[in-house]
């Protein structure tokens, strides 16, 4: 794909590199600071949350005498005691078929989920707390509970909510014209149901937050452990009825968050609440078993797909049904939508389906609230597609491969707007398949595979998944997706200091992605100052411009834009300081290294630092007519509809038929994200997606027993995966430049996952199709892997 | 609840603290001392966000009271280098982008502290077999077994 | 997940210890190296109103070669019963179960007596001393008993010991010079709790047939179980792949699992043949 022609394309020197990350300084040191971490002054509270035990309940009586006696414990407060503090937790959300659900902080006359807090001890120390929360004793009514999605979608399933007359809480259906008429000229027409288990992102450190006042109660700082800041100081503003100009929310370093830390969550409400309401710093740390039992969960789908398809193999018609499991609650910002919409708008991927139709339905249950986890249902919905085609190819006689090529969107027909409407500009959808096929020896493998699939005494298999990664929504997309209490646009204000040193506050925050060098080497690029100058704020509504923050794969895309378009206006003014001192035009000077040189003239010339000297008057020299004083620019960029990346994951794995357990020989990776910015980061981000997918898929899942108890709420019983589970990862890069953003970025945070649930799921769908199996269920523990080859051998 | 007397050598220095029975070392080690270095993950043990040198040993920060190892020598990430440097599996780490949120960071690199200190050459194999008991979330290990066998390389047998 | 209060003793002799027992009775937990009591106390499963510290007494630690036994001492780190050579000469099954306990940091800490008296139905030491008929030895406050393990594991989580009891060590019989031993596992992951776990200890006889084996499996119920028919069609027998296989499906139809969330019943059936079959041959490899 040929690089578009536009200025600023060959500026790019520090991006492209793999430079170590600098916030390996603090985080490899133990000088780390996340939000446990954060210093609390000495007369801070601790929050202690009563949690159901109960599915779903009547609170008959929340008794706290035994726990107000214990030495330590200040207070215990109710529901209707926080409801006096907040108002409830309400998206507000605008699409059509979506009944928003309200949230109570905490819980008012019925609980709705087992983990859903019911009460909340305020303490002198974290172990006081947790006295006191063993010793409210609650009294609950027990309701009849409806936990699993095809029961909660059932007409006669006990309701989540009685005033919507119903548990499903978004019906959205979608046709293109003729869609019928398509099914009826196919040649065939294939049908399977794919059903997924419901996991979490689990972050290694727990949620937490800490509220400070100031200024009798006018300043409101607030440290979280969130992925959008921004979002949570508008909701407190909102819910607290507080000033929203008097509120700071603060990101400490975050141990992780992927997607679970993009939610604003109940207790992030209560500590401001009763920070405000004791005039105290107030602050909560959430434990592993907490974690488990209320963070926000995902992934319990039913996708059921029927293509028609032509004597090719080509698709000509595909609906979709698909169902997710909401949880009890609409999750704050993005409602119960999520999965459920994403589903079925994901699903074509990357291949040209121009009939199409979709039903798709979530579905409120007594469960943990659902929402985005990694990849949110990308995985889930490229798991039935790719699923898809293995079955078409296997219905026609073709290998998996040529069914993806037959039916993969062609060089030429960029760029393209799907059935849908997601608009594709550039890609390399056939490019990487064959790029990823020669790296793997795919041909080799298939010549030397018997058709039992038994080699060495095991299963073996190989499986692609070709995906789309929708990445960097701004304010067209969300609008379209509902999302009213998100903006949509990101900010970056970038400050030259009068030494010459640059700091940029981009509104994004970090938890692991590497944003203090990528964002430094993009910011380095575009004032062509060295990257050692270059240092990054994110993730303080107090220094940082207004925006959406991180998740969803926006923050290269949103948060790079913002500041190359910053930067372009402080290198401008930069030029114009510089010719004005060296008396000649600004379109003469140019920037490299932190020098400005009058073009051809080397010897004219100044550094950044001593333009800046003159930007904040530490000179004799005066600015420029026209040129206010200081060396800085804000910009907020507004990336519009998504911008699409693109890879292909190939998987092989060899699986024991003694004992059903699965190997992860070897993996491979072509991806396609557009300019990389940092090679290293980006296949970091890859390894660590593409070993979640093998979670996903061979053992993580959190299980509900029919009375709503969660089964495993502790590390112990949740299963991720460890050193001796995952395959090395070979990767390579197409770089697909777009010009839909300043920087031609595309974003690459949720790849990992969504290429591997597929991949890795086919190839074992593949080591077992030999035997006959069908694998259309995941997760695929050893227990159901020998089942399935049990059944397959039986039925020979 | 009445409070007992704990000494401990960290990082060699020696604290004493008086503390409930009940006090976790890794309370102790984060809140007492100010050693936040060392991370909560599960207080169950399985994560290993929370391990340190007990005597010279990996342990679980988490499963420990403070109590029952007065008298001990610990070990926590801020003790494993130099003020202001990198120790070579700090320094292996960084250049392979072995970390990405930090989380689990410390004991990984305290756990490869032991490993290379019984295991100064080990193969691939071993080393999985060395980290498997620490979960990391964000980098699929790939970049932590390169680090481990490229810290391995670059030491000098028995250095940590 | 912070432990309900307690107090807390550290006794230094075990005559203060079973003293200590003696007087507090059920209200005192014994706090050996900790890996399983207090992820249990972190969670408030438990909550004793005292906490008597085995670490404080040495002479709980030891490792002895003694009339044809080895013995461990309740306080024997699983770490240092791993490396220790008395160990891997006189008791293989033991050496070869311990490296698939917890991972090293927990073995660094764990002690050989503190998981059998815990009784984790998913704890490997109690399958290995099932399969060799090992001895527990039990003291009160003046009052000494040996219990086989055999009446030692009761259930999950549940032992014989009675209150005012501890465990004070533990006798394996010594392996005779053609002795061979493995432990085989597999869990939903390769590291961490197994589904399932067979302990095979056996004898070889010079023509190179089984002279004595003894088989134990746990992850099938709340105890291990010991799996006298496969031992029975092995003994006397060469180690070939049919007999290893009609030994497997012997061990599976005399085991009766439950289904959990982790894995089916007839998958610890079937797995219960394909480690005793694994564990076999990995011992005479």
């Amino acid at each position: 794909m040929a690089v578009p022609d536009r200025p600023g394309d060959d500026s790019w020197k520090i991006v492209g590199r793999s430079i170590p990350r600098r916030e390996d300084a603090w985080l490899l040191t133990g000088q780390g600071c996340y939000i446990d971490d954060v210093p609390e002054p000495s007369n801070t509270l601790h929050l202690g949350f009563v949690l159901s035990s109960e599915a779903h309940a009547r609170i008959v009586l929340i008794d706290a005498e035994e726990a107000l006696a214990l030495p330590g414990v200040i207070d215990v407060l109710t529901g209707e005691d926080i409801a006096r503090l907040t108002r409830p937790i309400h998206t507000g959300f605008l699409l059509e078929g979506h009944r928003d659900t309200t949230r109570d902080a905490v819980a008012r006359e019925k609980v709705r989920f087992v983990g859903e807090a019911v009460a909340v001890v305020v303490a002198e120390n974290p172990y006081v707390a947790e006295d006191g929360v063993e010793r409210v004793l609650v009294t609950y009514d027990p309701l009849p509970a409806a936990v699993a999605l095809e029961s909660a979608a059932g007409d006669d399933a006990p309701l989540v909510h009685e005033e919507l007359g119903t548990n499903v809480v978004l019906e959205s259906t979608f046709a293109t014209e003729g869609l019928d008429e398509a099914f009826a000229d196919a040649t065939r027409i294939i049908k399977e149901t794919f059903r997924t288990g419901r996991i979490a992102g689990v972050p290694m450190e727990p949620r937490g937050c800490l509220a400070t006042t100031g200024r009798a109660g006018e300043e409101l700082t607030m440290w979280t452990a969130t992925q959008i800041p921004n979002i949570v100081k508008t909701a407190l503003a909102k819910l607290l009825g507080h000033p929203e100009s008097g509120i700071r929310v603060i990101t400490p370093d975050v141990g992780g968050g992927f997607g679970t830390k993009a939610h604003f969550y109940p207790e992030e409400l209560v500590c401001p609440a009763l920070a405000l309401k004791y005039g105290r710093p107030v602050k909560w740390i959430q434990d592993r078993r907490e974690e488990l039992l209320t963070n926000i969960h995902a992934r319990e789908h039913i996708y059921t797909v029927e293509v028609g398809i032509d004597g090719d193999g080509a698709i000509v018609a595909m609906r979709c049904n698909m169902m997710a499991n909401a949880g009890a609650y609409s999750s704050y910002p993005f409602g119960a939508t999520l999965e459920s919409v994403g589903g079925v708008r994901f699903i074509l991927g990357p291949y040209h389906i121009r009939n199409y139709g979709y039903e798709t339905r979530a579905v409120a249950s007594h469960t943990c609230p659902a929402g985005a986890y990694r990849g949110t249902a990308q995985p889930t919905a490229m798991l039935a597609i790719e699923g898809m085609m293995d079955r078409i190819a296997r219905e026609i006689g073709i290998d998996p491969a040529e069914a993806r090529r037959r039916n993969l969107i062609k060089p030429e027909q960029l760029p393209y707007t799907t059935a849908v409407g997601t608009h594709y500009r550039t890609g390399s959808y056939s490019e990487s398949l064959e790029r990823a096929l020669e790296m793997i020896g795919y041909e080799e493998f298939r010549t030397s595979q018997p058709p039992d699939r038994l080699v060495d005494g095991k299963y073996r298999g190989i499986g692609i998944c070709c995906y789309t990664e929708n990445s960097g929504m701004g304010v067209a997309a969300v609008r379209a997706r509902g999302w009213s209490v998100l903006p949509g646009f990101d900010g970056a204000l970038v400050r030259v200091a009068s030494d010459g040193k640059v700091k940029a506050f981009i509104s994004h925050a970090a938890c692991g992605q590497g944003y203090h060098t990528s964002f430094a080497q993009i910011v380095a690029d575009q004032l062509a100052v060295p990257f050692e100058d270059v240092s990054i704020v994110v993730g303080d509504t107090g220094l940082t411009p207004e925006g959406t923050n991180t998740f969803a794969s926006r923050g290269t895309v949103t948060g790079g834009g913002a500041a190359v378009r910053a930067c372009l206006v402080v290198a401008e003014k930069m030029k114009r300081i510089a010719a004005h001192v060296l008396e000649v035009s600004a379109d003469d000077i140019v920037i490299e290294n932190g020098v400005a040189m009058v073009q051809g003239v080397p010897d004219m010339r100044m550094t950044v630092r001593e333009i800046a000297e003159v930007a904040y008057s530490l000179t004799s020299h005066v600015m420029p007519e026209g040129d206010d004083y200081g060396l800085e620019a804000t910009d907020h960029y507004d990336a519009g509809m998504p911008t699409i990346s693109n890879a292909v994951h190939v998987a092989t794995v060899a699986i024991e038929p003694a004992d059903g357990t699965v190997e992860v020989e070897r993996y491979v990776v072509v991806h396609d994200c557009g300019r990389v910015i940092n090679p290293m980061i980006v296949d970091g981000q890859i390894h660590g997606g593409a070993v979640q997918a093998l979670g996903e898929v061979l053992m993580e899942e959190l299980v509900y027993d029919d009375a709503g108890q969660l089964q495993n709420a502790t590390l112990l019983e949740y299963s991720l995966p460890t050193a001796l589970d995952v395959p090395m990862i070979d990767i390579e890069h197409i770089q697909s430049i777009t010009d839909e953003n300043p920087g031609g970025f595309k974003g690459l945070g949720e790849g990992g996952v969504i290429g591997g649930v597929p991949a890795l799921t086919n190839a074992i769908a593949d080591a077992l199709a030999g035997i006959g199996a069908n694998v259309n269920t995941n997760p695929l523990k050893p227990s159901r892997i020998a089942e399935l080859i049990d059944a397959a051998l039986e039925s020979r | 609840m009445s409070k007992v007397e704990v000494r401990l050598t960290v990082n060699g220095a020696e604290y004493v603290r008086s503390v409930e029975p009940r006090y976790l070392l890794v309370d102790f080690l984060r809140r007492e001392l100010g050693l936040t270095g060392t991370h909560i993950g599960c207080e169950q043990g399985v994560c290993g966000a929370c391990t340190v040198l007990l005597d010279g040993q990996t342990a679980r920060s988490c499963l420990h009271f403070a109590v029952q190892v007065s008298g001990s020598e610990i070990t926590t990430i801020e003790g494993v280098s130099a003020e202001a440097s990198l120790s070579p599996i700090q320094d292996a780490f960084h250049r392979n982008h072995a970390l990405q949120c930090g989380y689990c960071t410390p004991g990984f690199v305290l756990t490869t502290v032991e490993l290379l200190r019984q295991n100064p050459s080990p193969d691939e194999t071993e080393i999985r077999r060395g980290l498997t008991n620490n979960v990391c979330r964000c980098t699929g290990y790939v970049n932590i077994i390169k680090a481990v066998a490229e810290a391995a390389r670059s030491m000098p047998t028995g250095e940590g | 997940m912070k432990p309900a209060p307690f107090e807390y003793v550290s006794p230094e002799t075990e005559e203060e210890v079973l003293d200590l027992l003696r007087r507090h009775g059920d209200d005192a937990r014994l706090l050996a190296g900790g890996q399983s009591l207090v992820p249990m106390l972190n969670l408030r499963i438990v909550q004793p109103a005292v906490i008597i510290d085995l670490g404080r007494c040495p002479s709980l630690a030891y490792i002895t070669v003694e009339n044809g036994s080895l013995v461990c001492g309740t306080m024997t780190r699983q770490m240092t019963a791993e490396r220790s050579s008395e160990v891997r000469e006189a008791c293989p099954l033991l050496a070869a179960a311990l490296p698939h306990l917890g991972g090293t940091a927990h073995r660094n800490r764990g002690t050989v007596g503190g998981t059998l008296a815990h009784a984790d139905r998913l704890a490997e030491l109690p399958a290995v001393a099932l399969a060799l008929d090992a001895e527990l030895l039990v003291r009160s406050a003046g009052a000494e008993r040996t219990v086989a393990a055999s009446g030692f594991f009761l259930s999950d989580l549940t032992t014989s010991l009675r209150e005012g009891e501890m465990l004070h060590a533990v006798r394996f019989p010594r392996a005779g010079v053609h002795h061979r031993a493995a432990f085989a596992e597999v869990g939903n992951r390769r590291h961490g709790f197994a589904v399932v776990g067979v302990a095979a200890a056996l004898e070889v006889s010079k023509d190179g047939a089984c002279a004595g084996v003894r088989l134990a499996v746990m992850g099938v119920g709340p105890t291990p179980v010991r799996l006298a028919e496969a031992e029975h069609i092995l003994v006397e027998n060469p180690f070939d792949a049919d007999i290893l296989r009609t030994a497997g499906e012997a061990a599976a139809q005399s085991v009766d699992p439950a289904n959990d969330i982790h894995a089916s019943a007839a998958y610890r059936r079937r797995l219960t043949a394909t480690l005793v079959e694994r564990a076999v041959r990995e011992a005479v490899a």
